[in-house]
């Protein structure tokens, strides 16, 4: 029981540190994810523009302002360059379109007056120039073809208000889905920051010089204080596994207790075997508090940019993802993925699924030698 | 004496290999992190062609404008290509959007085009546009003949060069007469490096704290021993600080070899700037730490958590987790940022190598000099109010 309270007093001093992983991972995995949409019908995204108009709001001009407003998010922003600039460097909007003095006047007498526009050249931006091309096009192609503008007008919206018919094929509910997986990605930081801290910090305070010599001429056989330490400490990092699984049912809603919240559980609980197993062998190499917030930041930092803990691993390099193969959460994540993606659990997922957790437990199982090793050395020399 | 404690507190700051990791190796490697992670996102934000595919159905198949279109749009050659189209059996193409190989399909037949896709998305929608923009232009067909045929009558005495001219003519202007006139620099993941270097400019004040903390009689024990000396407590102060942010510079230049030369990350092209930039806020880290160590009554321990933790606060708010934080700030509670240091060093750079002008760097490089200037008030005047009867 000694073993136990003492461990219990040194977890104690380590709450600040487990309180700011979990935090982060709810800030950054649970709140920071756009709203859910569980529509079954197709939504058409909009890209977010500006539209500095120099020209009346009359006429053609606002026609063409009004078919923005139904395809485009058209936003707010004061009206002088720094903010302009500002808007499309931080990507607030993607598409700027200057409109020009007479414009719409100039375009019914059949001249083709410039627009001006900047953009970030991305898919978003590409479709809103696509809307404004298109919005040019029809236009052109009608003017001449009455003298009656508001004719004119009607024509061009009933020929832009033509619509193809969409088919959502898949039933599921990708964005509730995609957040679940972002969530367990993110959980990949929190646990290995969380393992090593703690761990490290515990097994330091025991193996202090004085302390492991009075324990060493104690009555407990060391052995049993070694087994109650695993056991006590695997215990904690398990047990944040389910406060885990829990604020993930609150934060994400019951999903996480479906099919689905089942694998992403048990993909989750063979990660924690192996920061478990890492920490016992990091806190093997620890010799005062500063390295372990080094091996914390170093471990866990670093796991997370290469694997696709923080960035989704498609936006990841490729060199980049082939080095994250030698490390456990590159497996861990991957394994999310792949239970993000699939629609029907069934073979293909079932080989693929066993096939990243064994590489994860066979992590572990490294780890746990290793340790062994180590310890075998330090107690020879 | 000034250079003896110069180089003493020098050599002793740089034996302390904690501190060196933090305010050294850390950004450095933090540096290294954030390219592997980063340095994909903004080449797969670029538009690239989606993949698609057409139902080759019989309807498809007899209709030559429809193949056209989806040759152009798929052409490889062609500048605005847009689609890799495969034509393929319904069967297939289900299967490929299924396996996630494609985004959507479309199976043309006489009433209305229907497409296909899993979700919602930018590549669903622009593919959902494309195919009604094939819908509508059978709209604007019949006008596009008659304004033809309109030009055959009243040119017919031109001949056929002279119709044929018009006609290229008026499909020339039917082109969309759009000039993008977007600025050069626009890579904002460059703001994640800029917060890094802000970060370690500021980390800096750790190493100003730590060798000032040696100066001090309630701080340390060589403290105690140095206030006995008759040396000058300002000598012994500057001293301190100069070897502290000796290092700290070092830290600095390492970092800006790595992310510039190294790391090819884009700063701009105007060096001396970058220094200026770099020198000064390196000297708000420093002017900060010391304020903190002489003018809050903790342990070194909590003096560095504090250094540390607001640090931290700072560089989220300029940017460091989540480059539109800045934005957003900026934008809605501008004084925030107005008086943090971390982002008048990532503003300085940003400015730098986004705009033309030197104005807003000039502001950022001011409101860094007055940030230093209070600072070092406030370690003045807690200095000064030091007396001890006894220690």
């Amino acid at each position: 029981m000694i073993i136990y309270k003492t461990f219990f007093k040194v977890l104690n001093k380590c709450k600040f540190p487990v309180i700011l992983y979990t935090v982060l991972l709810l800030f950054f995995a649970g709140f920071n994810m756009s709203s859910n949409d569980k529509s079954m019908d197709f939504t058409a995204e909009k890209p977010e523009i500006m539209v500095i108009n120099h020209d009346k709001e009359e006429g053609l001009t606002k026609n063409f302002i009004e078919y923005l407003k139904q395809n485009t998010v058209i936003k707010d922003i004061n009206n002088d360059e720094e903010s302009i600039k500002d808007a499309l460097f931080y990507r607030d909007v993607q598409y700027i379109i200057y409109i020009p003095e007479n414009f719409g006047e100039k375009f019914l007498d059949g001249k083709n007056p410039q627009i001006e526009v900047k953009s970030t050249s991305d898919y978003l931006s590409t479709l809103a120039n696509m809307i404004v091309e298109r919005y040019m096009k029809v236009a052109k192609n009608y003017v001449g073809s009455t003298s009656d503008n508001e004719e004119l007008f009607s024509k061009i919206n009933e020929t832009l208000g033509k619509k193809a018919e969409v088919e959502v094929t898949s039933k599921m509910d990708t964005s509730t889905i995609s957040r679940l997986t972002r969530y367990f990605n993110f959980s990949a930081y929190s646990f290995i920051a969380i393992s090593i801290y703690v761990i490290c910090t515990i097994m330091l305070k025991f193996n202090e010089d004085k302390i492991a010599k009075r324990t060493a001429i104690g009555s407990i056989d060391y052995k049993k204080i070694n087994l109650k330490l695993l056991i006590a400490n695997s215990g904690f990092c398990f047990a944040i596994w389910g406060i885990y699984f829990i604020f993930a049912r609150i934060l994400i809603g019951e999903i996480a207790f479906s099919e689905y919240g089942l694998y992403y559980a048990l993909n989750s609980l063979i990660f924690v075997l192996s920061t478990v197993t890492l920490a016992f062998l990091v806190s093997k190499f620890v010799k005062n508090k500063n390295t372990i917030t080094a091996f914390v930041n170093i471990i866990g930092l670093g796991s997370s940019f290469l694997c696709g803990v923080f960035v989704p691993m498609e936006f990841i390099p490729d060199f980049v993802l082939k080095i994250a193969h030698v490390l456990p959460a590159y497996w861990f994540v991957s394994n999310n993925e792949l239970i993000g993606s699939t629609e029907v659990f069934a073979g293909e997922f079932f080989k693929n699924f066993c096939i990243n957790g064994a590489v994860v437990l066979g992590f572990a199982l490294v780890f746990f030698i290793a340790t062994n090793i180590v310890s075998k050395k330090k107690v020879e020399k | 004496m000034f250079f003896k404690n110069f180089k003493y507190t020098f050599k002793a700051l740089l034996r302390n290999r904690g501190l060196v990791f933090w305010t050294i190796a850390f950004p450095l490697i933090m540096a290294l992190f954030f390219k592997m992670a980063f340095s994909g996102i903004e080449e797969k934000e670029t538009f690239d062609a989606i993949n698609v595919a057409v139902v080759s159905n019989e309807y498809f198949e007899n209709d030559g404008i429809l193949k056209d279109v989806f040759r152009t749009l798929s052409d490889p050659e062609n500048e605005d290509q847009v689609f890799n189209t495969s034509y393929v059996e319904e069967g297939e193409a289900k299967e490929l959007l299924q396996d996630g190989k494609i985004d959507g399909y479309v199976v043309f037949s006489e009433n209305a085009p229907k497409v296909f896709v899993t979700k919602n998305g930018v590549n669903q929608t622009i593919f959902k546009f494309v195919v009604e923009e094939i819908v509508q232009s059978s709209d604007t067909a019949d006008i596009i003949q008659a304004k033809v045929e309109k030009m055959f009558k009243e040119q017919n005495s031109g001949g056929f060069w002279n119709t044929l001219g018009m006609i290229f003519a008026m499909m020339q202007e039917n082109r969309s007469n759009i000039k993008d006139i977007s600025d050069a620099n626009l890579s904002y993941m460059t703001i994640e490096f800029y917060t890094l270097v802000a970060m370690a400019c500021l980390y800096g004040g750790i190493l100003g704290a730590v060798s000032i903390s040696w100066c001090l009689a309630n701080m340390t024990n060589v403290g105690k021993r140095l206030s006995l000396t008759p040396v000058s407590k300002i000598k012994l102060v500057l001293s301190s600080a100069l070897a502290g942010y000796v290092i700290q510079l070092f830290g600095i230049v390492l970092l800006l070899i790595l992310t510039i030369g190294v790391l090819k990350v884009d700063f701009g092209n105007k060096i001396p700037q970058i220094v200026i930039l770099s020198v000064a806020g390196s000297m708000a880290g420093l002017t900060m730490g010391i304020a903190v160590t002489t003018g809050i009554k903790a342990s070194e321990n909590a003096k560095t958590g504090i250094l540390i933790g607001v640090t931290m606060l700072w560089c989220f708010f300029a940017g460091m987790m989540g480059v539109v934080m800045k934005y957003v700030i900026d934008k809605n509670i501008p004084i925030i940022n107005k008086i943090n240091p971390a982002n008048m060093i990532t503003d300085g750079f940003y400015a730098l190598y986004y705009y033309d002008t030197l104005d807003r760097y000039m502001t950022n490089i001011v409101g860094l000099c007055i940030f230093s200037a209070i600072m070092l008030a406030i370690a003045i005047f807690s200095l000064r109010k030091q007396k001890y009867e006894s220690l």
